[in-house]
């Protein structure tokens, strides 16, 4: 393997890398905050709770 | 909208930056095209540090003020520091291979220690995972990731305090910064980088710090929903047994 392959494999993994670890952080992120809208509009959509039983 | 600014500012600052380093920078005399891994690897190592800090830092500050949004800090920083670690780690291995010799080598303080900060804060990130309350978890957390934080002096100044084949600073040290060990061109090549993994750097941070803050609210919705069920389970069970006593 020449040094060009080397400097190819040192950036191409962290470049790469980096790459795909902004693009699963994006992706994570739009996951949670779809979870998150769903649990806020679920609880827009319960009834008041009952009041306890005396 | 600012977030997204600072995004893609550091995406271009990584392309002008990283094409400079690789197409306009000549290669190094003694090193030839390997000495450009050190434009990657070198700022890997800085924020790997940073990351880290920051998760000590956080970790003080939530043990100090008991504020959750500090422990979202810490595991952003952990999280992203472990990765800019196995960067560096994978860096050096590609240029220690064509300059050195060798991929690895144990003997080596820098190198050994550099994998032991990386296994330190895996384990950080496993620990987290140990116990279901907010603040308990943030406070363990914080006490593991300033013991852990521990290595990273080490690491940085073992190649001073020991021997082994990792190369002292270059620019690093208060005796270098105005007179660098490298060519004008390498240092600015070097230094453009770092500034663009820095920008990256910051805009990861912000992304992963509101990726756990809503994980956070959305854990705290589902711990607020079992103890809400456990409730009403225990007031179904009570009133049955009430009824059950009143028909016998």
């Amino acid at each position: 393997m020449t040094d060009v392959w080397f400097v190819v494999a040192g950036w191409g993994v962290i470049m790469g890398g980096l790459a795909l670890y902004a693009g699963l952080l994006l992706r994570r992120l739009g996951a949670a905050r779809e979870a998150s809208l769903r649990i806020r509009r679920d609880a827009e959509a319960l009834p008041p709770p009952a009041p306890p039983a005396t | 909208m600012k977030t997204r600014i600072l995004g893609a500012a550091a995406l271009a600052a990584v392309v002008v930056a990283g094409a400079n380093a690789l197409f306009v920078v000549p290669a190094d005399v003694n090193q030839g095209d390997a000495q450009r891994i050190m434009y990657v690897h070198v700022p890997a190592a800085w924020l790997a540090y940073l990351s880290f800090g920051v998760t000590a830092l956080a970790g003080v500050g939530y043990l100090w003020r008991r504020d959750l949004r500090l422990d979202a800090v810490a595991v952003s920083g952990a999280e992203i520091g472990v990765m800019f670690t196995a960067f560096a780690i994978w860096g050096g291995m590609m240029w220690g291979r064509p300059v050195w010799g060798v991929f690895w080598q144990w003997e080596d303080p820098r190198l050994t220690t550099t994998a032991l900060l990386l296994a330190l804060y895996v384990g950080y990130l496993l620990f987290r995972r140990l116990t279901d309350d907010p603040h308990r978890r943030a406070a363990r957390a914080a006490v593991v990731g300033l013991v852990a934080a521990v290595d990273i002096p080490i690491v940085h100044f073992s190649v001073e305090w020991w021997r082994g084949l990792h190369q002292g600073p270059t620019i690093g040290s208060p005796d270098r910064v105005l007179n660098p060990a490298a060519p004008g061109q390498f240092v600015i090549a070097l230094v453009s980088m770092v500034a663009a993994f820095t920008l990256a750097w910051a805009w990861l941070m912000i992304r992963r710090y509101q990726l756990a803050r809503i994980e956070w609210q959305i854990e705290e919705h589902g711990r607020l929903g079992r103890i809400s069920a456990a409730r009403h389970a225990a007031r179904t069970a009570a009133a049955r047994a009430a009824s059950g006593e009143g028909a016998t």
